[in-house]
């Protein structure tokens, strides 16, 4: 196995479980909880908080299994890298407007601050990289570890 | 025995309107099914914009209908100078009957006395003379300050990091609710646990 076969599956296995641990957090306490943390970033119209509300956990529960089970690799890492940085956009926009709200990213309690902007760019970037061992593979590797 | 149980109904009664009718930083029934903790900071703008479009609705629909009951605790942040003072205000505004009238004028005027920190002229400007004096004694009274120190200090417990904060509770479950979340996300939420 090549240096970068080894760092993309490291990779894939944290931002994999970040992913499930993420859709746990919010999947475990009543939608609407999720759903007033969106609220609280002042962003977005009811009827989007509450379609968000009801299907990210999901999603984020299937991009977390697929990365670890290494399927379509290519596709769904390039998917957690746009998700991570409407995250982080969405984030620091709350931050620079002084918003004393939670992150909501991990469920309750996690308040939005300067560390979690660090944690999200964090794994923005090593999700980023994924994508970009993801790619630079031969086409024969693009649909497994 | 009818008699008998009619009396304690009835003593039950006027215990439980007696916990609703008063209106101060508590209020509402004390065993509504739902009861909210709203720690703010007289100085956080989010916490008046909380105030202005949330917390009147809530009130009027779920506290006056006896289904939650709002508890408003004092969480000023150091960050915020004149955050104490006003809430020693506001708690000695609380002890002659006043609160209401002092949060929301505080709430109204926050810019001004934010930036100027006239915050106990701001305070007595809407009293009367004799109010105002007893104001002014009260929120330097040792009760008063730790009143404050003491709802401060029930937030750091519970973890609290930001204002505004509501913490909701419902069957022995709490949810901390950071931030100005709007009336009808919060409604929606209301409805759905008093549903369950």
């Amino acid at each position: 196995m090549s240096n970068s076969k080894r760092i993309a599956l490291v990779l894939r296995i944290v931002l994999g479980c970040v992913w499930l641990y993420a859709a746990y957090t919010k999947l475990r306490q009543p939608w609407l909880v999720f759903a007033m943390s969106i609220d609280a970033y002042r962003l977005l119209p009811e009827w989007a908080v509450l379609t968000i509300a009801r299907t990210l956990p999901w999603l984020e529960l299937v991009i977390g299994i697929l990365l670890i089970a290494g399927i379509a690799m290519r596709y769904v890492a390039i998917l957690g890298t746009i998700i991570l940085m409407i995250f982080f956009g969405v984030m620091l926009s709350a931050y620079t407007r002084g918003l004393g709200i939670d992150c909501g990213c991990f469920g309750l309690g996690d308040a939005l601050s300067w560390k979690t902007l660090v944690r999200d760019g964090s794994l923005l970037l090593a999700a980023a990289g994924l994508v970009y061992l993801c790619w630079k593979r031969r086409p024969s590797d693009r649909f497994s570890s | 025995m009818m008699p008998f149980n009619l009396a304690i109904a009835c003593s039950l009664m006027l215990a439980v309107s007696a916990i609703a009718a008063e209106p101060g930083k508590a209020i509402g029934s004390a065993v509504a099914p739902i009861t909210i903790e709203l720690f703010s900071d007289f100085q956080c703008p989010h916490c008046k914009e909380l105030h202005d479009e949330t917390i009147g609705p809530l009130i009027n629909e779920f506290v006056n209908r006896n289904r939650v009951f709002l508890v408003r605790r004092y969480y000023p942040l150091p960050s915020h100078a004149y955050a104490k003072p006003a809430a020693y205000l506001a708690c000695a505004a609380e002890k002659i009957g006043k609160y209401n009238e002092v949060s929301n004028l505080l709430y109204r005027t926050q810019e001004t006395w934010g930036a100027n920190g006239k915050v106990e002229e701001t305070v007595c400007s809407i009293l009367k003379p004799d109010e105002a004096k007893r104001i002014r004694l009260l929120a330097k009274d040792p009760a008063v300050i730790s009143e404050v120190d003491k709802d401060k200090a029930l937030g750091d417990a519970q973890k609290i990091t930001q204002t505004p904060t509501m913490i909701i509770s419902h069957n022995g479950k709490s949810y901390p609710i950071p931030g100005a979340v709007s009336y009808s996300m919060l409604k929606r939420f209301l409805d759905d646990m008093l549903g369950q």
